[in-house]
């Protein structure tokens, strides 16, 4: 079997390979440290649009502030109730929120838990926690997850709009599943891959889109359900390092747009090599 | 109003052949379908866990009328336990990367004390490490494929999720095609319903009572099991049989086709042949 056979939207990102990144930067090597010491996020709002957070898990720091679960009503429409409980039904979530307040210990976390139980309605219930939490003013969202669903390109079209125009930044997982998925490949969404250096602090910029950033998602130790502990693999939590980054920018400069922020994210990424 | 024309009336000739073959290879594909789809994804299930070294390999496909995920099939020494287990769809790893599409590796996941120990002692079988995989495709999302425990590694790597996602996709590939087969004789019936409606097919294909399509199924498919189609049906049902035989006596049997093949060209050839000399005469 070829390479070229493999779903690999993490292949620029891995050992060797990172070398076909390098690059000469239009703004040069912008200062890590003039952007990111002492900054830890304060101000910012994370949404986590996940499988739920764990509020009491210690590695959230109890800076879950709001917990939402959409569900459908007996109408068969999306509905937004809040999760009291704070629960997360499988630990995604959880590991998600976990990494994002390692690194910007200061960012409100906000819980949209989108597990619809019924397979059909799923990428409704997505669109709809991404709407709410569009909404409801997230500076960052984080989305691990995405939408395979032909009938629901218009609608996260639109919401990714949205999100860039209402300067909500969506950092979301790329599908390492061949063909099109939704809103990962969308130009405005900051769509994330995982690398195997086993760091946070690292990460690259892909002048070869869709998938713009590779980040730390290889053995990453992460929270999980229950108040555990997991060794995780997967794009899925390479996002969130993305997210935790962003919330940090957002924290040090309030007014930074979306593409100011990924501008920054690009010009402050590790050179390979 | 005039009252709804009789349905056989609106079928004509060519209509009516074409639905009796869509009958005929339908009848044929469900003959021969039983138990296709469990044997190729036992075959998947079989080459991943002969691929990665794992201890277990098992495939969990959704099912819509109990709205919850089965594991169909399993392979590995220590992954028979889990045959006929059924989860919520969003429930645990295999929930998650249903619903969600993300495919995603753990290990270590003993360290956490809740997380899924109720479904996976149920099994008989706690892993150390998992690889799941959506079973995806533009239609959506029909289940998982999970990898666990590499004997060579306490982990899965990226790129064995990759190549996870590769053997998924196969077993994708396959459940569709042999679901279109198995839905052959209900979108006949879906078909004719529409056709029988009062208002064409444009109307929903409730709008026909169960009597009158049951008559344009009796029309259409009335001489697939007649004297002509009999012995075809024999190669079929025997052709089915087959899936119990082992290696030596299907080689026997490729051999015998072989015979007989080449008999019936060398037959029509030495047909071609004459008719050729005749047209010359």
């Amino acid at each position: 079997m070829s390479d070229s056979d493999l779903p690999a939207w993490s292949e620029p990102f891995v050992g060797d390979r990172r070398s076909s990144l390098l690059r000469s930067r239009p703004l040069g090597d912008l200062d890590r440290a003039a952007v990111f010491d002492g900054a830890d996020g304060a101000g910012v709002t994370v949404a986590i649009i996940d499988s739920g957070v764990e509020r009491d898990h210690p590695a959230v720091g109890g800076k879950l502030v709001r917990s939402v679960v959409i569900e459908f009503d007996e109408d068969d429409e999306p509905t937004v109730r809040p999760d009291s409980e704070a629960i997360d039904v499988v630990g995604h979530g959880t590991a998600c929120a976990g990494i994002i307040h390692g690194l910007a210990p200061a960012a409100d976390l906000v819980s949209v838990r989108v597990l619809g139980p019924d397979n059909k309605g799923k990428g409704q219930i997505f669109a709809a926690g991404l709407e709410w939490a569009i909404a409801e003013g997230a500076t960052v969202a984080n989305l691990s997850l995405s939408s395979r669903s032909e009938a629901m390109f218009p609608v996260f079209h639109d919401l990714a709009d949205r999100a860039y125009f209402t300067n909500c930044l969506l950092v979301s997982a790329a599908n390492n599943v061949q063909g099109a998925s939704y809103p990962s490949l969308f130009a405005s969404v900051v769509s994330v891959a995982a690398h195997d250096v086993a760091d946070p602090w690292t990460w690259f910029y892909n002048p070869a889109p869709p998938v713009e950033f590779g980040a730390y998602g290889v053995d990453v130790e992460v929270a999980w359900k229950g108040g555990g502990h997991a060794v995780a693999t997967g794009n899925s939590f390479a996002a969130p390092h993305i997210a935790g980054l962003a919330a940090l920018i957002r924290g040090r400069y309030p007014e930074a747009t979306p593409f100011e922020v990924k501008t920054i994210l690009a010009a402050t990424a590790n050179q390979p090599g | 109003m005039s009252p709804a024309r009789r349905p056989a009336d609106r079928l004509d000739a060519d209509a009516l052949e074409l639905l009796r073959s869509i009958a005929r290879r339908g009848s044929i594909a469900r003959r021969l379908e039983d138990g296709a789809e469990r044997a190729v994804l036992r075959s998947i299930v079989e080459a991943t866990v002969a691929l990665f070294d794992a201890e277990a390999s098992s495939i969990a496909l959704f099912d819509p009328g109990r709205n919850q995920l089965v594991f169909e099939v399993a392979a590995g020494e220590q992954g028979q336990g889990v045959i006929g287990l059924a989860i919520a769809p969003d429930q645990g790893i295999a929930g998650y990367v249903f619903t969600t599409g993300q495919p995603l590796a753990l290990s270590e996941v003993e360290r956490d004390a809740r997380f899924g120990r109720g479904a996976a002692e149920a099994t008989g079988y706690v892993p150390r490490s998992l690889v799941a995989v959506p079973l995806i495709d533009d239609s959506g999302s029909l289940g998982v494929l999970e990898v666990l425990d590499k004997r060579s590694s306490a982990a899965f790597s990226l790129r064995d999720i990759e190549l996870a996602s590769v053997f998924a996709r196969q077993a994708t590939v396959a459940i569709r095609a042999s679901r279109v087969e198995r839905d052959m004789a209900s979108l006949l019936q879906g078909t004719l319903a529409a056709l029988a409606s009062p208002g064409g097919t444009t109307d929903p294909p409730s709008a026909a009572t169960p009597a009158t399509v049951a008559r344009i199924v009796e029309l259409a498919t009335r001489d697939l099991d007649g004297d002509d189609e009999g012995r075809l049906w024999a190669i079929v049902d025997r052709v089915a049989r087959l899936r119990q035989a082992d290696p030596g006596e299907l080689d026997l049997l490729a051999e015998i086709l072989e015979v007989v093949a080449r008999r019936a060209e060398r037959r029509a050839s030495q047909r071609r042949r004459s008719g050729r000399a005749r047209g010359v005469e």
